[in-house]
């Protein structure tokens, strides 16, 4: 079966890698199946006396109130992802095919916010949020995650638009179309391939984000998902069961999300790194 | 007519320039601003100059986390660079190539804060697996892998291997699936064992790819944020931070707000001076195009 016995040790490292990487995916599932007993008297690699995991569920939601951080986080990640979709396949509609003035400026103006590390915004924002009463509101979280995906968004847009042939939006202008109806009717019924990456790598960055939403937010009804998650880590032995149950209820989202846009997900990163 | 067209190009252009405008670059430069002032967040803001700027030379926090950021970029480029590499090119042809490559992109499919959880477990005393599975092989010493300094750093750095691995792999496979393969058999043909055909022909020719995933990595972990604070809150006593953390903590739990925003406009430069190769590179391309 094995071509090469050279290949030997190669497979041999590449296993014990492969089970090095597993060790932390099926150690985190053992955990979250068993009961506090059940997980401070067996070791680590038995198997649990009876399956917790609902119950362990039901309690991590009850303690840590999780699902109403889910649902805010799904708010978040939907609606803001959902703006810079809309907002930015116009702008990018726009910049490649009206050609205003100084488009090309304009393009590099928007794209110059993906190139600083977030750090670079929190302070003024936060002040910004403060005085406008935008401050641990769902709309304030909403508008600031819009703004940080707009840039990538329009990117990946204004890159895609380019391949859309002339002579099809020519026609349309003839036939008596609008700048609005052409995006509309002709533009955007083309957009599913660039949508689909866009919304999968924007939904899932707003969901797993962290930073803005501790810097930004403060009361249980505003804060996202990821900072419960992260406060969730008040290590008393008998609650880990709870908080690994929590980070597979809060990832099931990114990871149902990878499973079905796999493919995007790859054309997504070749985009991202290549610029074309 | 045309200057009708014109108005509505712009109204196009305008929700998404309004939005990054007034929420990222205003900021931007109001944030460069602040760090030449002395700032609690409450009282007035006192002009200082650059000695925000000056004040890291002396102290001891932000020297010790300027050398642990410069431990991550070096590890980085090591273990999840070097190390997605060499798995890329095992994996290549494997009989379960297909598996192998899932299993490393599992990770990628979490968020850092869920790896930060996971391996705040894996790490943990007294409970945790990395000892109790030590304890299997007969080895009974108990490491405090996040407390014990410096191999608290490189615990958080094992948890960030194991997470970014993943896109660096896929990223070279994608590089080495799309080599022409003429010069690597002209390579064999010439007696060239599988070291020297891959140190003289495949990795020059992987050079454009290796280069962005060099770059990208470098970047992301001058940013990293996410597992440090999840795993150690960048301690014991501030033993663990990065710039990134220690802008945080600075800014939002000492509020010194001033001296975060110096933190803040001292790492966007290095970001920008590490990723200017490939701005230069994306720029072009840009203007060829334009």
């Amino acid at each position: 079966m094995m071509r090469n016995p050279q290949k030997i040790p190669l497979y041999a490292i590449v296993i014990v890698l492969v089970l090095f990487w597993l060790l932390p995916v099926w150690t985190t599932f053992l955990v979250s199946f068993k009961s506090s007993e059940d997980f401070l008297n067996q070791k680590f690699y038995q198997l649990p006396t009876r399956v917790s995991f609902i119950e362990n569920l039901k309690n991590a939601l009850e303690k840590y109130n999780l699902h109403k951080h889910f649902f805010n986080s799904f708010l978040y990640a939907t609606v803001g992802a959902g703006i810079a979709i809309i907002t930015a396949s116009m702008a990018g509609f726009s910049i490649i095919r009206l050609r205003p003035k100084f488009n090309f400026l304009l393009f590099l103006i928007i794209y110059s916010g993906t190139l600083f590390p977030f750090q670079m915004y929190l302070i003024p924002v936060y002040k910004f949020f403060n005085t406008i009463a935008l401050y641990d509101t769902r709309i304030g979280m909403i508008l600031i995650y819009a703004a940080i995906c707009i840039p990538f968004s329009l990117f990946v847009y204004r890159g895609f638009y380019t391949t859309i042939p002339k002579e099809i939006e020519d026609a349309a202008k003839i036939d008596g179309c609008g700048p609005l109806k052409t995006f509309i009717y002709i533009f955007l019924p083309q957009s599913i391939p660039p949508t689909a990456v866009v919304a999968l790598f924007q939904w899932t960055w707003i969901w797993n984000d962290l930073l803005f939403g501790m810097v930004l937010t403060r009361s249980q009804e505003v804060r996202p998902i990821m900072v419960a998650l992260a406060s969730m880590s008040g290590y008393a032995g008998g609650t880990i069961p709870l908080i690994m149950t929590g980070v597979i209820f809060t990832s099931v989202p990114t990871i149902v999300l990878f499973v079905f846009l796999r493919r995007f997900f790859i054309s997504g990163m070749v985009l991202s790194i290549s610029g074309e | 007519m045309r200057k009708n067209g014109h108005v509505v190009s712009y109204l196009f252009i305008l929700p998404a320039f309004l939005l990054v405008f007034v929420l990222l670059l205003i900021p931007m430069f109001q944030n460069i601003y602040y760090s030449f002032f002395e700032w609690d967040g409450l009282k007035k803001p006192v002009f200082i100059g650059l000695r925000n700027y000056t004040a890291f030379f002396s102290d001891e926090n932000f020297l010790v986390s300027f050398r642990n950021t410069l431990i991550w970029v070096g590890f980085t480029l090591v273990f999840p660079v070097m190390g997605g590499l060499l798995i890329a090119i095992f994996v290549r042809g494997m009989v379960l190539e297909r598996l192998f490559k899932s299993i490393f992109f599992i990770p990628l499919t979490i968020s850092f804060v869920a790896t930060g959880i996971i391996w705040t477990y894996m790490f943990s005393k007294e409970l945790g697996v990395l000892n109790n599975l030590f304890h299997v092989f007969g080895i009974n010493e108990k490491v405090s892998w996040l407390t014990n300094v410096p191999l608290n750093t490189f615990s958080l750095l094992i948890a960030w291997t194991w997470q970014q691995l993943g896109v660096n792999m896929v990223l070279f496979l994608m590089g080495l699936a799309t080599l022409p393969q003429d010069p690597i058999e002209a390579a064999v043909i010439d007696g060239a064992n599988k070291w020297q055909t891959f140190v003289h022909v495949t990795f020059p020719m992987l050079r454009p790819i290796t280069t962005i995933v060099i770059t990208m990595a470098m970047v992301n972990s001058f940013k990293a944020f996410d597992i440090i604070y999840v795993m150690t809150r960048g301690g014991p006593y501030r033993s663990s931070e990065t710039l990134a953390v220690t802008m945080f903590r600075e800014t939002f739990t000492l509020f010194r707000m001033g001296y975060g925003a110096a933190i803040s406009v001292l790492l966007s430069i290095i970001v920008i001076a590490v990723s200017a190769i490939y701005i230069k590179r994306m720029a072009r391309k840009e203007l060829l195009y334009y």
